[in-house]
């Protein structure tokens, strides 16, 4: 009897220890990373930030795409915003898209920013964090995905558009984006 | 006079929320333990993130406008999802987060009290041997044996 307790016991514990290791294998294997440049863009359905619906990235298939992921918290995002807004309104009637991903921030600040940037392209909300971090692998913004017409990425920008690096970059892979 | 109407100005901006809010339902300082950072993920009585400041902000105007912890949690899981809560709530498969240490603990606790009794059984001392008789002749003989020696 004691034996097939101390048997018992141990079995116990081996499933224990199977268990842990099995959580860590399943985490490290699923862990996020940033999608490469000429994969397909993860698509995702987020609510609008400002009015009423939704926006799905998949619908935009066919269009260049600009995925500004920005908080409002964020100091880059401020000096950010303007640029942006000026891209914008130079590529609207070219055909190109731009959404940007409102990201793990209070939506009333969210507004407020959009307000007082005089932002008018599309603006989505990702409060949890789910598309942002979970499918596109980002932690820190601002951060840019110019995604092509056929849905793969361009370019990616990990760092605000003004730094003079990513300012031609960012031309260059909008100009890209509307040729693929 | 621009000064005076400055220090009015910020006169009126300190004691709006506190006018707006006598008897506060709730506090910062609690709320900042329950809530965590999204970006950092630690209780923002933890972080300086930005993220942080701007949610301390947010409850800090929502404990202005008397809003409970409740209200105010309630919100922030629709703003932010229910990882923003510190604990899981007391419902559906997040019981489990509860429950399982619990459970772990008892388990533990009883496997330890089965262990312990079953070891001590086997510590008990063996019952002492009963004296074996010694026939009658066997008694005769000591007898004697004995008698020879004194």
């Amino acid at each position: 009897m004691t034996r097939s307790l101390k048997v018992g016991g141990q079995l116990v514990a081996l499933a224990a220890v199977a268990a842990l290791l099995a959580l860590l294998v399943w985490r490290l294997a699923h862990q996020q990373h940033a999608p490469k440049v000429g994969a397909k863009a993860p698509v995702f359905t987020l609510d609008r930030l400002t009015g009423p619906g939704a926006i799905d990235l998949a619908s935009l298939r066919g269009k260049a795409v600009v995925l500004n992921f920005w908080a409002s918290w964020c100091g880059p995002c401020k000096s950010e915003a303007k640029v942006l807004e000026r891209a914008w309104q130079r590529y609207r009637s070219q055909g190109v898209a731009f959404v940007g991903v409102d990201y793990h921030d209070v939506t009333g600040d969210a507004r407020r920013f959009v307000a007082a940037h005089g932002l008018t392209f599309p603006m989505v909300e990702d409060g949890s964090g789910d598309v942002t971090s979970g499918r596109y692998g980002i932690s820190q913004v601002p951060e840019t995905y110019v995604v092509g017409r056929t849905g793969k990425i361009v370019v990616h920008i990990a760092g605000p558009i003004t730094s003079p690096s990513f300012a031609t970059e960012f031309r260059d892979a909008i100009a890209a984006a509307m040729r693929s | 006079m621009t000064r005076v109407l400055a220090v009015a100005a910020a006169a009126l901006a300190l004691a709006g929320p506190a006018a707006a809010c006598a008897n506060p339902k709730t506090s910062l300082s609690y709320l900042e333990g329950q809530i965590m950072c999204p970006t950092c993920h630690t209780t923002l009585d933890m972080s300086e993130a930005p993220a942080a400041q701007a949610i301390k902000a947010q409850i800090s105007r929502r404990i202005a406008e008397c809003w409970s912890a409740k209200q105010i949690e309630t919100e922030l899981v629709g703003n932010f999802g229910q990882g923003i809560l510190a604990a899981p709530p007391h419902k559906g498969f997040d019981l489990l987060a509860w429950w399982l240490p619990l459970g772990g603990v008892l388990g533990g606790a009883l496997l330890l009290a089965v262990g312990v009794w079953r070891w001590s059984r086997t510590q008990e001392p063996e019952p002492p041997e009963t004296e074996h008789e010694t026939d009658p002749e066997t008694e005769r003989r000591l007898d004697e044996l004995l008698a020879r020696l004194d």
